[in-house]
């Protein structure tokens, strides 16, 4: 097939994204891009879905935090960033999802927004509550199971005491 | 731009962690408006200290009559800085209470009209437009949270009745960004700048009740001030 000429071509811009979910959570880029199509299909239509593109083009998720780059028609950004904010879960796990930026070439995205910090997974008993508790400690965040769920804290919530 | 929040126990994540969230989306600060019965444990100092959001506090008052309410409100309002009243059954009586600062989502299993938008306005209560179910919600929900809001705008707008804006997260993964809010809103038919205004007034709510819980304010207008010594 053809080219289009470039200046028919659409024009993209990529949206940086930053996802986060329990630690626990497996997710990969096919149950995300459909999350995010259903979520445009919800929101903005079928109509409103084609102008937006949402492509996810680049995935990545471990230990409960990942990165994404979806691609959006150019002028249909905010449209985009608005599905995107109404992602709130993915085959059922709670997902936190921000927008960290927006380029206009997926490299430029990449450069700029996905950082991939090492991020030291600890798993060890916390005391939280007044009561040692089963937890998942990534640099400050410490995710603690309790017995009727889960709790989201920080460094600051838990005894620091060494067990 | 403040966001309203519920925190653990009421929530699923704690002051810390949301505060952590919320400095790294771009937020300034966070009021925490626990329901009576779910109150949360936090240091905000240390917070702020650590994650550089300010963090307000609050409460969410949630009972069944207001005479029970009113007894609550009178309570909290020189303990904590926003005043907050749990929307529905307790709308008339909020919008007619100067001393509530917010009455949260009035629209979900509550109603209100252009007698209550008045009074609001009348009693400086604002009106809380919450993005809760837009957010985390599809089909039926979704669009009678929708109408809700749509129905609210009008009021706020025709009768310029404060308001605040907030997605009511109660964990950190429910919290969304200032300019997330901003693209949700204008694609449910809010403008923008509105968006903005309402996130920045749970700020301005937060300076000026820190003012008037202050040791030297006595009434709007007066207060003890520093004296100057005449040479």
């Amino acid at each position: 097939m053809k080219h289009l000429p470039k200046h028919l071509r659409p024009r993209w811009r990529y949206l940086a994204v930053g996802l986060e979910s329990w630690p626990d959570v497996e997710l990969d880029r096919r149950a995300f891009q459909r999350e995010v199509w259903f979520a445009a299909q919800n929101l903005v239509g079928d109509a409103g879905s084609a102008d937006l593109d949402g492509s996810v083009l680049h995935f990545r998720f471990a230990d409960g935090l990942g990165e994404a780059i979806v691609r959006a028609r150019r002028g249909e950004v905010e449209r985009l960033r608005a599905v995107l904010a109404t992602v709130s879960e993915v085959d059922g796990h709670p997902l936190g999802l921000v927008v960290r930026g927006v380029s206009g070439t997926v490299r430029a995205c990449e450069e700029k927004y996905i950082r991939r910090p090492k991020v030291e997974l600890d798993e060890r008993s916390v005391a939280f509550a007044s009561a040692e508790r089963p937890a998942v400690v990534r640099d400050h965040r410490v995710d603690v199971r309790l017995s009727d769920g889960r709790v989201g804290a920080t460094a600051l919530d838990i005894d620091t005491r060494e067990n | 731009m403040y966001e309203g929040v519920h925190a653990y126990p009421d929530g699923d994540a704690t002051v810390a962690r949301l505060a952590r969230t919320a400095a790294d989306y771009g937020y300034d600060g966070l009021v925490v408006r626990n329901h009576g019965d779910a109150q949360a444990e936090y240091d905000a100092a240390a917070i702020a200290d650590a994650y550089g959001v300010d963090v307000v506090s609050g409460i969410e008052i949630r009972v069944d009559d207001a005479s029970r309410a009113s007894g609550l409100v009178g309570n909290y309002r020189s303990k904590v800085d926003v005043v907050c009243v749990h929307g529905g059954a307790l709308n008339r009586f909020a919008v007619e209470q100067p001393a509530v600062d917010v009455l949260a989502h009035p629209m979900r299993d509550g109603d209100v009209n252009h007698v209550l938008a008045r009074a609001a306005a009348d009693n400086g209560v604002h009106l809380e437009f919450n993005f809760g179910r837009v957010l985390r919600t599809v089909g039926g929900q979704r669009v009678t949270a929708l109408r809700g809001l749509r129905k609210l705008r009008e009021l706020v707008d025709h009768y310029d009745v404060p308001y605040v804006v907030t997605a009511d997260p109660s964990s950190h993964l429910e919290l969304r960004a200032p300019r997330e809010l901003r693209a949700v809103g204008e694609t449910i038919g809010f403008d923008p700048p509105d968006i903005e205004a309402g996130l920045r007034a749970w700020g301005e709510l937060a300076a000026r009740n820190r003012g008037r819980r202050a040791e030297t304010f006595i009434e709007p207008g007066v207060r003890i001030d520093e004296h100057e010594e005449d040479e």
